[in-house]
């Protein structure tokens, strides 16, 4: 290209650090509401039925519960042209993160569009604003008791029953998480059984403690970082290669959230983050793990956000913005790519007796259940909104059971069943998988 | 910001209180920029702004309600349907109420006769989808997928598809228009009450007040449903394959096929689809500019730099590509023979078949539209024409020479004349011609190029559709009129007597002149003092 022919940009500094919004000025202005955050990707479009892949905006249809919206008042707030309003704050929080946005965005424009969102309630935090009532009360939880329940921390290991081994000492760290531990015990029991039938040796922390992901979602990135530091630091202790979680919240924030929070890669944590659908697809793979028992159901499978287009592995990265918007050093985009979508599809499609079938909106297009990261909590009422229109979807592949790859999924999506009188188990993956293994 | 109390709370008796707000926090969601198509540009900054408040209607009895009550406490609205076009979809005047039509999402699709029913809210995708599900196809419009048809139907409505599918005002069927004063009028073969299978009405044909070359940018009326032709397809599935970037629709080959062809000159370029209209085959055939194929090569912005630093005007001018999409409508053996007329044509014009994807990515299903901002950050197309063929590749030749002088700020593309292809089995040939710019520059330059083209194409004689209501009306009016600038503000004042619908449009672009200081030293043309419209 000739040189007159180009603008000599000057150069601006640029990191992807979510605790600065001035960071994300450029993918917010360069938001062109195409609505690809929206909109089920078109090359997937199943038509005008089951459309839509944000449930924010699905639940409120004015612009602004909808990413467009959102990067638009985004950078309103950080010019100060837009004060905090109990309106503003449930516009920013009443949204499980779910990273549809940005994989939507991603597929043409590399905006990113999910780090907005996240420094923009970290900003609402530090501006005294955030988070929401009720996710203040989750932090006073944690803090208190070391699990978000408000549950007492002795019983955090009541989930063990008799028949599942645990070792003093292992490669392999079973992170359980305050859901598998105090509300969902039966995921803890069936990955449990899972791992012991793999021959997989698991030991549990010595005094595990929540992860932290309500307290990064909402922006509370003090606190979430106290919780990184001191729960890497346990896992480490143990000595332990590996760490095994059965939650997609809790997967993502090891994964990708505490390494963006210390500001090193996933590589350097010291160990592997693995959801049990990993070691299951590879216990598998290798003989190790015999799926035999026929589970006489048709099912579906709904892609937990965490295990999804959320998990793409985190590595720092600054450098400069210049000519046309590029940036350098090279930057390898996060686009939910390396998503657990073929491995989790793999062990389901191995189920004997079964039969699977997929829903109109799959993988990086799936629609969140809509309680994670602090929605259940603080919008009760969008995460049942979204449970149900997803149902929807359910009943309409004939599934008469729904499975999961999070305890967030599966407790909302029960209580979307109990409440529509819908004829539909729901069942977390570990469990479907625990049902084939002949113990 | 906000409109007046009475007003609001009628037309909260309307919708109900949950389908409108005056909140800040709501209305910013409905800012037009900074990015987006046109946006931060000199119309954006100095033309738009956030709505005072927004309703989002459910039906057309509630748009008839919000339009009467806007008219009778004197409300300026705008009709918003996926706010995908640009700050011209805009809020343009203070405490202006934004009617979003999302809500209006009805469809219905008649197999039998060939045709859907849909709402303003209604975007292409699901309903190429629904329509192929029946055996049927329609146009996924060049403003992508995610465009609502409706407004893209009375704006544009067009794509490579248009080679067998035809121009738009061919396929807008039964119409319901609510008029800025909120009367209803049905269009076609609704006017009688009859099924919506039919456009023309049993009088003057008013489909003219909906668009005429590119529309009339929502300033006479919000329509509110549409019936649109579909077209027969072929049988078979096309398959969604990959992950999110890299996705496409894997093609039944023996039905639905891409192929490229590289000739020898522009000559043989324009004659073979020339040849292939007049030999009534293939589903599509068009030329694209070479810097798409970058994008859809480079793997993100900081590649596509790389991958087209590497090109030069020699290669620019050198690209000769025709693109083919051979569709057996019928059966495979048509399919084949349609393949075996196209390899005799290029056979005879020196074409020679590069390999090509067996798949589609843009197009049938998917329009990228928004992968076009990748490059630099902002795009427009800045102006198209319907000519002959041969006249068709002069205006995109013409438009090159002219954006030399405005590079930087627009992108520098070694010349390329943009996008052209065959509509309508090769009776009109298309020309589209595409900018790009990163809105953090100066975009001075960009603001001058965009007027400086109506001038050129006044100059040129090429009939674009840069005309009426998409640049000052006082300087493309008196020439391709005389008196067409006259005659559509006699139709505004006609049908919007108040001019409460979308001020100031259809005179933004002259409003627009008079504001901007710096487009000042382009004015060389007559207007009134005063522009005959109500100031809002």
């Amino acid at each position: 290209m000739r040189k007159d022919e180009m603008f000599d940009t000057p150069k601006k500094k640029v990191a992807l650090d979510v605790t600065n919004l001035d960071n994300f000025v450029y993918d917010m202005d360069h938001c062109i509401k195409c609505k690809g955050c929206y909109w089920v990707e078109h090359t997937y479009m199943p038509g005008v039925e089951f459309s839509v892949r944000c449930p924010s905006n699905l639940w409120n249809d004015f612009d602004s519960y909808g990413a467009f919206g959102k990067m638009r008042i985004g950078l309103a707030v950080n010019e100060g042209k837009l004060k905090w309003t109990d309106k503003l704050l449930e516009v920013i929080y009443a949204d499980p993160l779910c990273g549809a946005c940005d994989v939507g965005c991603k597929r043409n424009l590399d905006l990113e569009i999910g780090l907005s969102l996240e420094a923009l309630r970290i900003k609402a935090v530090k501006d005294g604003a955030g988070p929401m009532p009720a996710h203040k009360k989750i932090a006073k939880n944690i803090a208190a008791k070391h699990n978000q329940f408000g549950s007492p921390h002795e019983n955090r290991k009541k989930w063990i029953t008799k028949d599942v081994q645990v070792a003093e000492k292992a490669d392999v760290v079973y992170f359980v998480g305050c859901s598998g531990s105090y509300v969902n015990p039966e995921i803890a029991r069936a990955t449990a059984r899972v791992l012991n039938a793999s021959g997989r040796k698991f030991m549990l922390l010595p005094d595990e403690w929540c992860c932290g992901n309500t307290l990064y979602s909402v922006g509370m990135i003090d606190e979430a970082r106290e919780l990184a530091k001191r729960n890497i630091e346990a896992v480490r202790a143990t000595g332990a290669k590996t760490l095994v979680t059965s939650c997609a919240e809790g997967y993502r924030m090891w994964k990708v959230d505490y390494p963006k929070l210390l500001n090193i890669a996933t590589s350097d944590l010291g160990f592997n983050v693995v959801h049990l659908i990993e070691v299951a697809d590879e216990a598998m793979k290798k003989g190790d793990l015999k799926l035999t028992k026929p589970v006489d159901v048709r099912f579906t499978y709904h892609d937990s956000c965490g295990v999804s287009r959320l998990c793409d592995p985190w590595t720092p990265w600054s450098g400069e913005r210049g000519w046309m918007g590029t940036v350098s050093p090279a930057l390898k985009r996060r686009r939910g790519t390396t998503g657990l979508y073929a491995q989790s599809r793999n062990i389901l499609n191995a189920i004997p007796g079964a039969k699977f079938v997929e829903m109109p909106r799959k993988r990086e297009n799936a629609f969140c259940c809509g309680a994670g990261r602090g929605t259940k909590e603080a919008f009760p009422d969008l995460a049942s909104f979204s449970a149900k229109h997803r149902l929807d979807e359910v009943k309409s592949v004939s599934a008469e059971v729904l499975v999961s790859a999070c305890p967030w999924c599966k407790s909302n999506f029960s209580q979307a069943v109990k409440e529509n009188g819908d004829n539909v188990k729901v069942m977390d993956i570990a469990e479907i998988i625990s049902a084939a293994v002949e113990l | 910001m906000s409109i007046q109390k009475q007003a609001y709370n009628a037309l909260e008796a309307a919708v109900g209180a949950k389908y409108i707000s005056d909140d800040p926090a709501i209305c910013e969601g409905y800012r037009s920029g900074p990015g987006g198509y046109e946006s931060g540009l000199g119309y954006e900054r100095v033309m738009t702004t956030i709505p005072g408040a927004v309703v989002m209607p459910k039906t057309t009895e509630e748009v008839q309600k919000i339009v009467k009550i806007c008219n009778r406490y004197k409300v300026p609205y705008v009709p918003y349907s996926t706010g995908f076009y640009g700050p011209r979809s805009h809020c343009h005047v203070e405490n202006e109420l934004l009617i979003d039509l999302k809500r209006l999402n009805s469809f219905e699709i008649d197999e039998k006769h060939f045709y859907v029913v849909v709402g303003s809210g209604v975007i292409y995708s699901p309903i190429q989808q629904e329509a192929m599900n029946k055996g049927a196809y329609v146009i996924i419009g060049g403003g992508g997928a995610q465009a609502s048809a409706i407004a893209n139907l009375i704006g544009d409505g067009w794509s490579p598809l248009s080679h067998r599918i035809g121009l738009p005002h061919r396929r807008i069927l039964g119409t319901e228009l609510v008029l800025p004063d909120g009367e209803l009028v049905k269009m076609g073969s609704l006017a009688d009450g009859s099924d919506p299978f039919w456009g023309d009405g049993p009088g003057p044909d008013l489909r003219g007040l909906l668009r005429g070359f590119t529309g009339l940018r929502g300033c006479l009326g919000i329509v509110t449903k549409m019936a649109i032709k579909t077209l027969p397809f072929q049988p078979e599935p096309l398959v969604p394959t990959g992950i999110a970037p890299n996705t496409a629709l894997a093609l039944p080959e023996k039905r639905v096929k891409w192929v490229n062809f590289q000739m020898p000159s522009k000559a043989a370029q324009v004659k073979a689809m020339f040849e292939i209209g007049k030999a009534e085959i293939a589903g599509a055939v068009t030329k694209v500019p070479l810097f798409w194929r970058a994008i859809a090569k480079a793997e993100c912005k900081e590649e596509f730099w790389e991958i087209w630093g590497k090109e030069t005007e020699e290669t620019i001018k050198n690209f000769f590509i025709v693109r083919v999409l051979l569709i057996g409508y019928t059966s495979e053996e048509q399919m084949q023979y349609d393949e075996n007329v196209l390899n005799d044509i290029m056979t005879e014009l020196g074409g020679i078949a590069r390999p090509t994807k067996p798949s589609d990515e843009s197009w049938i299903k998917n329009a990228d539209s928004a992968g076009m901002w990748l490059m630099c950050g902002s795009y427009v197309s800045v102006d198209y024409i319907i000519e002959s063929l041969s006249q068709a590749t002069q205006h995109g030749e013409s438009y090159a020479d002219l954006k030399r002088k405005y590079t930087p700020p627009l992108m520098p593309d070694n010349g390329d004349p943009g996008w052209f292809q065959s509509f309508e089995l090769g009776h009109q040939g298309y020309s589209e011609f595409l900018v790009y710019w990163d809105q953090d520059e100066d975009t001075t330059g960009v603001d001058h190029f965009y007027l400086e083209t109506a001038k050129m194409n006044i100059k040129e004689r090429f009939y674009t559709s840069l005309l009426g209501p998409h640049q000052p009306l006082y300087l493309t009016g008196p020439m391709y009129g005389p008196n067409y600038h006259e005659w559509l503000l006699k139709v505004k004042d006609e049908f919007d007597p108040l001019w409460i619908c979308h001020p100031p449009v259809p005179l933004a672009h002259d409003e627009f002149i008079e504001r901007a200081e710096w487009m000042k030293p382009l004015k060389d043309w007559e207007s009134p003092k005063k522009l005959p419209m109500p100031k809002w």
